[in-house]
């Protein structure tokens, strides 16, 4: 399968910051990959070193085989991105803008587009400078939508949209994923990135410290086990890769970063009442990553 | 009471690096002056002979106003500082007053003091505060000069603050400007109106004697009727303040009124979609650019017209050898010719369109620091194709602006009975061009390896260069530093040949600079604020 986005050893050096540090990369074509990470972290460098706005200090990024940096306008034709903030021509109508930037583009669909407009409920003979900031956010998916691009390029593209328009984004990303578009989504709205994603990495400060599909991060992390007695609790001792914690007069709780048999084993002749397991949400994946990072595990 | 400290030192800081250059335009002008007219005219035959040519003639009145005295220092100093200075502090006041309120809250950062425990008008008084502050720099300046040149100190504090006085008017139209219109570029533009206005009327009052009552109408005629060091008139001084303090009041009360972002101009905000100049990158940015465009050819065909009327207005009889000596080294040896005059004003349109130049150095910049570049740049288009367009529409602009001047300046001679042939005219501001477009070339260049001062480069540059090719030949400096400014390379067309080789050198340069610009900046990172 060829790939939508490839990076290699891609680093990206602002003064003393290290914004990047060696990212490899590889998003398949037709994928929804999710891109998560904290404040900071680099995710808006990356998303400028794809588009070629900036310059890599070292390593390289392609997309769909094209030189982010020595030829982005070719890149840019198969490609649409949203900024984390509109920046748009105030003195524009949003229709006007829609126009420019099909022209710009070289085109766009404009039966989709006017559902889109519909969908997104805006109004396009108001000038950007008087709409509001979720609308104006409103003006850039819409056109990138629109455009029906191989690549939707998204950073933080719900930032400042209501829930119901939230609803419909998702259902905008769900039709671009029919239609075998390629999204790389960067977000901090973790029950987006669990709703839309395929694949998700997961970004500290500069590096990349995790990577997978939503179920293969889960099973390399820890699930929590709850254990309800009939009666005081027993001392389960030391067990390998379980971390037990007290949780309430007669329950416990169980990290369980490992196997969970050598817990079944100690549990033999305890007299439980409820045992519940359950894999990590992504919201605790995510904050371990963001608590433990800088030991860099994965 | 320390919020409003707060505000108004931010303001101050803000201001800090226009407030200097100015401050340091002022100082030095105040001091060439003076030194200047010592070295040119240091006898009273001199002075006299010169007051004779001079003294009434409309085409000099039209730069510096009426002289009142020009036998003395203090007189022919009164004359030079306040009929430029005067121009440069409404200039200031406008800039500094519109920057402090409109763009502050254009960006929203008005709204974040509003929302802290900030009353609305201590948020309109203390930027005001802050202002003033810098007026009372400017002020400092101008005497300083002064003193430095051995004028006597009371005399020169009041020269100062008549000098400065247009500032305190254009401070009160800056901040009602800013109340009027909900964006820093239309409240800008109402303000440059206005100064331009004030100025048209001081040069019809000045050169028209059946109109001379308009100087009372104009902040700048009013700055000329104080007469410092020629029988001062300091009740006049309370115009300027009254304007300023009504002007100030009912900003003031428009503030208190309104809905913080807004402007009490209602904008038409919606519209069925015109679809106009939207083909491409540089097409759009014509459609943003068109306005100023038109007020930049109206300006400058005002002037040329104005020019074209009064080119035959110099004496040629009385000129003593010191006058002829003084006149050359303005590079104004046939001044006393229509041509000669015509060749000399163009001058003032090269400096005009150098300026229209910055001005579209600023506007590139403007568009990267709002990141509305990244937003293009991450569509289809090319660096090359982006800043390529945008030099080609400011060379169009400043052709079209040259030319402009070049047909007005000739319509107006024409209807004066005067023979300069169109064509001639036309050469005259073509002739324009090529010191002009290096400026812009070196903006282009400023603009691709240190984006952030771009703007300020350029304009530092060529106002600098402009003084230094007026002021620098009066210092006896050596004649290469006089050599440096692209100005002191403009053949006075039409009435000196032009010249073609400097005119070659410095479009070759211009066209390294712009290829160089290009270079760079495709391998340079956007960068946003
Ligand atoms: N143009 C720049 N100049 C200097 N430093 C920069 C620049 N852009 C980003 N940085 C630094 O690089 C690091 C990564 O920033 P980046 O904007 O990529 O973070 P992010 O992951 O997008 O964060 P957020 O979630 O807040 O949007 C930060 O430390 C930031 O300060
Ligand atoms: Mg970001």
């Amino acid at each position: 399968m060829s790939s939508a986005i490839q990076a290699e050893g891609l680093s990206k050096r602002y003064g003393d910051t290290l914004a990047l540090d060696s990212l490899d990369l590889t998003v398949a074509e037709g994928e929804v990959y999710g891109y998560l990470g904290p404040n900071g972290a680099g995710k808006t460098t990356t998303i400028r070193l794809l588009l070629g706005l900036h310059r890599p200090s070292a390593g390289r990024a392609e997309v769909f085989g094209i030189d982010a940096w020595r030829d982005p306008v070719s890149a840019h034709r198969r490609l649409a991105y949203v900024a984390g903030e509109p920046f748009l021509w105030p003195a524009l109508t949003s229709a006007e803008t829609f126009e420019f930037m099909a022209t710009l583009h070289g085109g766009a669909d404009v039966i989709y587009r006017d559902l889109l407009i519909e969908r997104f409920k805006l109004d396009t003979e108001k000038k950007v400078r008087a709409l509001s900031k979720g609308n104006r956010q409103k003006v850039q998916l819409v056109a990138a939508l629109a455009s029906r691009a191989d690549l939707l390029i998204l950073d933080e593209p719900t930032s400042g949209l209501d829930p119901l328009m939230e609803m419909a984004f998702r259902e905008s990303v769900h039709e671009a994923k029919e239609r075998g578009q390629t999204v790389f989504l960067s977000s901090h709205i973790l029950s987006e990135v669990e709703a839309l994603c395929d694949r998700v990495g997961i970004l500290r400060e500069g590096r990349l410290v995790d990577e997978g599909t939503l179920d293969a991060l889960r099973h390399l992390s820890a699930h929590t086990v709850e254990i309800t007695f009939e009666d005081e609790p027993p001392e389960l001792g030391p067990l390998a890769g379980v971390e037990v914690t007290r949780a309430g007069a007669r329950a416990l709780r169980c990290e369980v970063s490992g196997p969970i048999g050598p817990l079944i084993a100690a549990l033999a002749n305890a007299r439980v009442v409820a045992l519940t397991s359950r894999e990590p949400s992504l919201e605790e994946i995510f904050l371990h990553h963001y608590d433990h990072g800088s030991s860099g595990s994965g | 009471m320390a919020a409003a400290r707060a505000i108004a030192r931010r303001a101050f800081a803000d201001g800090r690096a226009r407030t200097a250059s100015f401050a340091l335009l002022f100082g030095l002008v105040a001091l060439v002056q003076v030194t200047g007219y010592e070295h040119s005219f240091p006898t009273l035959k001199d002075r006299l002979d010169f007051a004779h040519s001079f003294g009434d003639n409309k085409a000099v009145r039209l730069f510096y106003g009426v002289p009142h005295d020009l036998l003395s220092v203090g007189g022919y100093v009164s004359w030079r500082v306040g009929g430029i200075l005067t121009i440069f502090a409404a200039m200031w006041g406008l800039l500094a007053a519109v920057r402090a309120l409109r763009t502050e809250e254009e960006a929203g950062r008005q709204e974040l003091v509003l929302a802290g425990a900030v009353r609305r008008g201590t948020a309109f008084v203390a930027p005001m505060v802050a202002v003033a502050a810098g007026v009372v720099v400017l002020w400092t300046a101008a005497l300083a000069g002064l003193l430095v040149g051995g004028l006597a100190a009371g005399e020169s504090a009041y020269l100062a603050l008549a000098t400065v006085s247009p500032a305190l008017v254009f401070v009160g139209l800056g901040a009602l400007a800013s109340q009027l219109a909900a964006s820093r570029r239309v409240a800008l533009e109402i303000g440059t109106a206005a100064l331009g206005l004030a100025l048209a009327l001081r040069i019809v009052a000045d050169t028209t004697s059946s109109l001379e009552f308009l100087r009372w109408v104009t902040p700048l005629g009013w700055s000329e009727e104080m007469r410092a060091f020629t029988g001062s008139q300091p009740g006049v001084l309370v115009l300027p303040l009254l304007a300023s303090v009504a002007l100030l009041v009912v900003a003031a009360a428009i503030a208190r009124g309104r809905d913080v972002g807004s402007g009490l101009i209602a904008t038409r905000d919606s519209r069925a979609p015109r679809l106009g100049l939207l083909s491409s990158a540089t097409a759009q940015a014509l459609r943003g650019e068109r306005g100023s465009l038109a007020g930049w050819l109206v300006g400058i065909g005002f002037f040329a017209v104005v020019f074209g009327l009064l080119s035959d207005t110099f004496a040629t009889a009385h000129l003593s050898a010191a006058i002829k000596e003084e006149l050359k080294k303005l590079g104004g040896a046939t001044i006393v010719t229509p041509s000669g005059a015509l060749g000399f004003y163009f001058l003032f349109f090269v400096l005009a369109i150098g300026l229209f130049c910055c001005a579209q150095i600023a506007a590139l910049r403007r568009e990267e620091s709002d990141q509305r570049l990244e937003t293009l740049l991450s569509l289809p288009v090319g660096r090359v194709r982006w800043l390529g367009g945008r030099l080609a529409l400011a060379v169009l602009g400043s052709v079209a602006l040259a030319l402009a001047a070049g047909l007005l300046a000739w319509a107006g001679a024409a209807t004066q009975g005067v023979g300069v042939s169109l064509p001639d005219m036309l050469g005259a501001g073509a002739n324009c061009l090529p010191a002009a477009l290096l400026f812009l070339a070196i903006g282009m260049l400023a603009f691709a390896v240190v984006p952030r001062a771009s703007a300020g480069i350029t304009y530092g540059l060529v106002s600098v260069a402009f003084v230094w090719e007026l002021f620098g030949a009066l210092l006896d400096v050596p004649a290469w530093t006089l050599d440096l400014s692209p100005f002191h390379h403009v053949g006075l067309v039409p009435a000196q040949p032009f010249k073609a080789t400097a005119a070659a050198v410095m479009l070759a340069l211009a066209a390294a600079a712009a290829l160089g610009a290009i270079r760079i900046f495709r391998r340079r990172d956007v960068v946003g604020a």
